[in-house]
């Protein structure tokens, strides 16, 4: 399968505040409207940006699901382009 | 007119990122990327170093960019998922819209575009072998505004934006990004507008890629040196491999400014590299 979807996600989630939010408060609703495999579920469940770019997520797009983590929601980076 | 002024600039966040605060915020989130990088990262007092290099490196960039007094900027840097996205990526883009906006951190952005020029770059490469994509919208980015932000500070003059994909494979030769900035210069010789070029980017890192925080300087050392040795047009003759082995991507950006300069040496190239992510690097070529 094209990891055309799982791109999309990781897209959305830096360029779509809306679907931030949502995927904030719900990730499993969220990612369940993208036509995902459950192996990509999972790793983007588990926010690990390595194992996303290994299911062909882009590398710098695999970055984006960080801004999930506590630790990063309020970086500075997403206040860029 | 001529092409009056061509200038090559690193667009990496961390120039424009104040030390201290905001450097060490941004950077978290690559040292968990990159944590080899983490051991290495630079003090307050190197950051505000390569801060006031890059700040000298383009003070010498505006200053020849200001005495060529151009009527338009044309900005080659490349997309990143900010314009576009696996449904659509051009190879070349020439941006046709009225104005043009952006942000970055606090500081904001928003200049005219040339599309007149822009659309007859857009007419030239299609009766000569190149088409372009273009559109009628873009939003700035890092990519762009970094360098804009210490070079054009001050909306004086248009600007086009024009992208190569340098990201997402496959992504275009030397050569023919050589050749597009050969197309640039003759459309330029052509106009009434006294035109300067910038390509921004590089040099060599690795974001998104398994090497992130490797910097390759010697490779970066080597490029500058064939700038400054007015050879341009060799590196036209690179593979794209030797390129990405490099981290240097991005210069395909510069390979633009290349072609429209032809073999003309570089009078001015400055290179600091951040220790933990980017080789800034920085060129000015007298025209």
């Amino acid at each position: 399968m094209s990891s055309y979807h799982l791109n999309r996600f990781l897209f959305d989630l830096k360029m779509n505040e809306q679907i931030y939010q949502r995927a904030l408060s719900n990730l499993k609703d969220e990612i369940s409207q993208y036509d995902l495999t459950p192996e990509e579920q999972g790793a983007l469940a588990a926010g690990d940006p390595r194992r996303l770019r290994q299911l062909g997520a882009h590398g710098m797009l695999s970055l984006y699901i960080m801004r999930l983590n506590p630790e990063f929601r309020t970086n500075i980076y997403w206040s860029q382009k | 007119m001529p092409l009056v002024a061509a200038l090559a600039a690193s667009h990496a966040p961390n120039i424009l990122l104040e030390p201290g605060a905001e450097w060490e915020d941004f950077m978290k989130l690559h040292y968990r990327m990159a944590p080899q990088a983490a051991s290495s990262k630079p003090s307050l007092e190197t950051q505000q170093r390569l801060r006031q290099e890059a700040e000298k490196a383009f003070a010498v960039l505006r200053s020849d960019l200001e005495k060529s007094m151009p009527d338009v900027l044309v900005v080659v840097a490349n997309d990143q998922f900010v314009n576009f996205f696996f449904n659509h990526i051009p190879t070349f883009f020439v941006t046709l819209a009225d104005e043009v906006k952006g942000q970055f951190t606090r500081h904001r952005f928003h200049y005219r575009n040339h599309k007149e020029l822009g659309r007859a770059i857009l007419k030239a490469g299609l009766e000569k072998g190149i088409d372009f994509s273009y559109g009628e919208h873009i939003e700035l980015q890092h990519t762009q505004v970094v360098p804009l932000y210490f070079l054009l500070p001050e909306p004086k003059i248009p600007i086009l934006p024009i992208y190569v994909n340098t990201w997402v494979e496959p992504i275009p030769t030397p050569r023919r990004c050589y050749r597009v900035g050969e197309l640039i210069r003759e459309v330029a010789d052509q106009r009434k507008e006294r035109v300067a070029i910038l390509a921004t980017g590089g040099l060599s890192h690795f974001p998104g890629s398994p090497r992130i925080g490797e910097i390759d300087t010697q490779f970066d050392h080597k490029l500058l040196e064939i700038l400054r040795e007015g050879k341009g047009s060799e590196l036209a003759g690179y593979s794209l491999e030797q390129l990405l082995q490099a981290g240097d991507s991005e210069f395909l950006n510069w390979m633009v400014v290349l072609g429209a300069v032809g073999d003309a040496r570089a009078a001015s190239t400055f290179y600091m590299p951040d220790h933990v992510a980017t080789g800034w690097g920085f060129a000015s070529w007298k025209i």
